[in-house]
């Protein structure tokens, strides 16, 4: 599903150049639940922005669902994002000004959709993660665990095949915690491949697979 | 997008109220402008009608002489009409082509009321200053001693009171007299220049008994200089003594009108223009702090599949949505104008108005959000969304 081979990722700037990645290798097979952990600073969100296309890295080669994405410009790599992948953040980041069912709705605004069938699918992604009763809420309305289950919805809303989740516990308790993690269970056990980074290591070793970076690099 | 780019507006209104305000203020204002640009335009289409070159505006005023004005007036205008440097020359009452000064009365036919500008003139007004004839005939001087004082109307006169009907021969009432006739019909004229309506005129063939008409115009051969302007005035002065003569030369006359009519709408223009450079600058304002502000969204919304042209037509189109906003509160106030005739104008004026307001508000946001916008695009995801 996602194939990384001898990703390197330098961060310059005019004083410092920084190897956030060094020579990663890494095959994700569909169906998986990959945990990912390492200190904080040693490139974790860098690694999985790189599998979610949203930075390019400095050498190596990307492959998604078998397409080399090395020559895709924005239009085709934002196409991708679109289509294949769903984003979940340690801080939501969620648009304050939108109700949680515009919010949920927004990565279909991006692909060729009727209001209906948006309306549709946005209210089934919200029953999934049991917030249909919190639809025209606004965000600042919400719990920061009731937050992250709009932040899922809007992530599986489009029915992706991968969902990348960068701390999706990092700001909750652990009750909250714990709940958004069997979300994301239940997720993977209905077939989507997810990859998330995480401190816990109780949430990690109930994943398939765990990842851990040091300063760049792949330790195990 | 768009219902969702009106949501995000929408449920944001109040920190773009000052903009919006802006934006109501400048379409009401330009909405004005435009009005009198199409009004102005529109009359500067039509003919003016009549000839302005070469002809020479003489104003006599008696001051405190009164023994017989009229016999007076009638040998100084024998002896404009007879230099050989003059074509053609004929009298008028003061409100002659281009002056400041205006004559108009009321008058009726049959059930019809309108209000027309009179002026009382000669035999050779329309030779003198080249009238177009369409109907009938100038009045000659066996019109004279006809019953009714014969007139000629102009295509206004013409279509506010007799429609398609021929008015030649016909006799009308007017406020100021029991009844005039009519002899003819001459197609435009626009008595105070291009830029003013072809307003009905009636053109009364004058008695040359009261010594009312004390302006003379007089169309001069070409090549005719300032030696015999000032030859003129000073035997015309020596004609009548205690007078005073004045010559000016229509086509002056002609652009003192001018300025008298753009003037207003240029200073219009100068408070439209400054108005929609307040709105140029609060756009800048309000898409510079969007975009620092929402960085975060920005780059959500590219991890969600929106591609670099998405976003900037996000920007752009958001500040479409304002600038509707500004406008159909403006519009409500606008189409009162042609719903309910104010000022008398043609409703097509204040719709064209409408529509050219419409067009340069867009256009003025689409060029200032187009650059802040696509800066927005430009912004990299990863960077927008990083955080410690
Ligand atoms: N945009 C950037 N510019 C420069 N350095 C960066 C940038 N993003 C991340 N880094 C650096 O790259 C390293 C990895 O960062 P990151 O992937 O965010 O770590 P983690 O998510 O594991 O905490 C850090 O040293 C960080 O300072
Ligand atoms: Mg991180």
């Amino acid at each position: 599903m996602i194939k990384l081979t001898n990703i390197e990722k330098v961060y310059r700037t005019s004083t410092i150049e920084t190897l956030a990645l060094n020579n990663i290798n890494i095959d994700i097979k569909k169906g998986d639940f990959v945990s990912i952990m390492g200190p904080s600073g040693c490139g974790k969100s860098t690694l999985l922005n790189v599998m979610g296309l949203l930075d390019e890295p400095s050498s190596g080669s990307v492959e998604i669902g078998g397409q080399q994405v090395g020559k895709y410009r924005d239009k085709e790599l934002a196409h991708l994002r679109n289509q294949k992948i769903g984003f979940i953040f340690q801080s939501f980041h969620l648009i304050n000004d939108l109700s949680v069912i515009d919010n949920v709705e927004i990565p279909l605004l991006y692909r060729p959709s009727t209001n209906k069938s948006r309306r549709d699918a946005a209210r089934e992604a919200l029953e999934k993660v049991g917030l249909s009763n919190r639809m025209k809420h606004f965000p600042t309305q919400l719990s920061g665990g009731q937050k992250q289950r709009v932040a899922i919805a809007r992530a599986i809303v489009g029915n992706p095949e991968i969902i990348l989740a960068d701390e999706p516990t990092g700001n909750l308790d652990s009750a909250m915690g714990n709940e958004i993690l069997n979300i994301l269970l239940q997720l993977n056990a209905e077939g989507s491949t997810i990859i998330m980074v995480t401190h816990d290591e109780s949430m990690a070793k109930k994943t398939h697979r765990l990842i851990r970076l040091f300063d760049g690099s792949q330790v195990s | 997008m768009i219902r969702h780019l009106i949501k995000l507006i929408w449920n944001k209104k109040r920190s773009h109220t000052l903009l919006i305000v802006e934006i109501l203020a400048s379409f009401l204002v330009l909405f004005g402008v435009m009005s009198l640009v199409t009004y102005n335009m529109g009359n500067y289409l039509k003919p003016i009608g009549f000839e302005y070159e070469k002809i020479w505006t003489i104003n006599f005023s008696s001051n405190q002489d009164t023994t017989d004005v009229a016999g007076k007036m009638n040998l100084l205008y024998r002896k404009v009409a007879g230099y050989n440097e003059v074509e053609s020359a004929t009298r008028m009452s003061g409100n002659s082509p281009f002056s400041f000064s205006n004559s108009n009365t009321g008058i009726s036919y049959k059930k019809t009321h309108t209000m027309s500008d009179i002026y009382n003139t000669d035999e050779h007004f329309a030779k003198t200053l080249g009238l177009n004839l369409i109907q009938g005939k100038w009045y000659g001087r066996e019109d004279r001693v006809a019953k009714n004082t014969p007139v000629v109307i102009n295509r206004a006169t013409r279509d506010a009171l007799f429609g398609t009907e021929n008015p030649v021969g016909k006799v009308f009432d007017s406020e100021n007299e029991d009844k005039w006739r009519i002899v003819g019909v001459v197609d435009y004229f626009k008595g105070k220049g291009e830029y003013t309506a072809d307003k009905p005129a009636i053109f009364v063939l004058m008695d040359g008994k009261s010594g009312w008409e004390k302006t003379i115009l007089a169309k001069v051969k070409p090549g005719t200089d300032a030696n015999f302007e000032a030859k003129m005035i000073r035997e015309l002065g020596a004609m009548a003594k205690d007078w005073t003569v004045e010559v000016t030369y229509m086509s002056d006359q002609r652009v003192n009108q001018h300025n008298f009519s753009l003037v207003p709408m240029i200073i219009f223009l100068i408070i439209s223009v400054f108005l929609l450079i307040n709105v140029a600058m609060g756009l800048f304002g309000i898409l510079n702090l969007n975009i620092a502000r929402r960085r975060e969204e920005i780059g959500v919304r590219r991890a969600l599949g929106a591609t670099e042209g998405s976003i900037k037509s996000q920007f752009v189109g958001e500040m479409w949505v304002i600038a509707a906003f500004g406008i159909f509160i403006g519009l409500l106030f606008a189409v009162q104008f042609p719903i309910m005739s104010i000022f008398d104008l043609d409703p097509v004026i204040y719709i064209i108005a409408i529509l050219l307001s419409v067009f340069i508000i867009f256009l003025i946001v689409t060029l200032c959000s187009y650059y802040p916008s696509r800066q927005a695009a430009k912004i990299q995801p990863a960077m927008a969304l990083h955080e410690e």
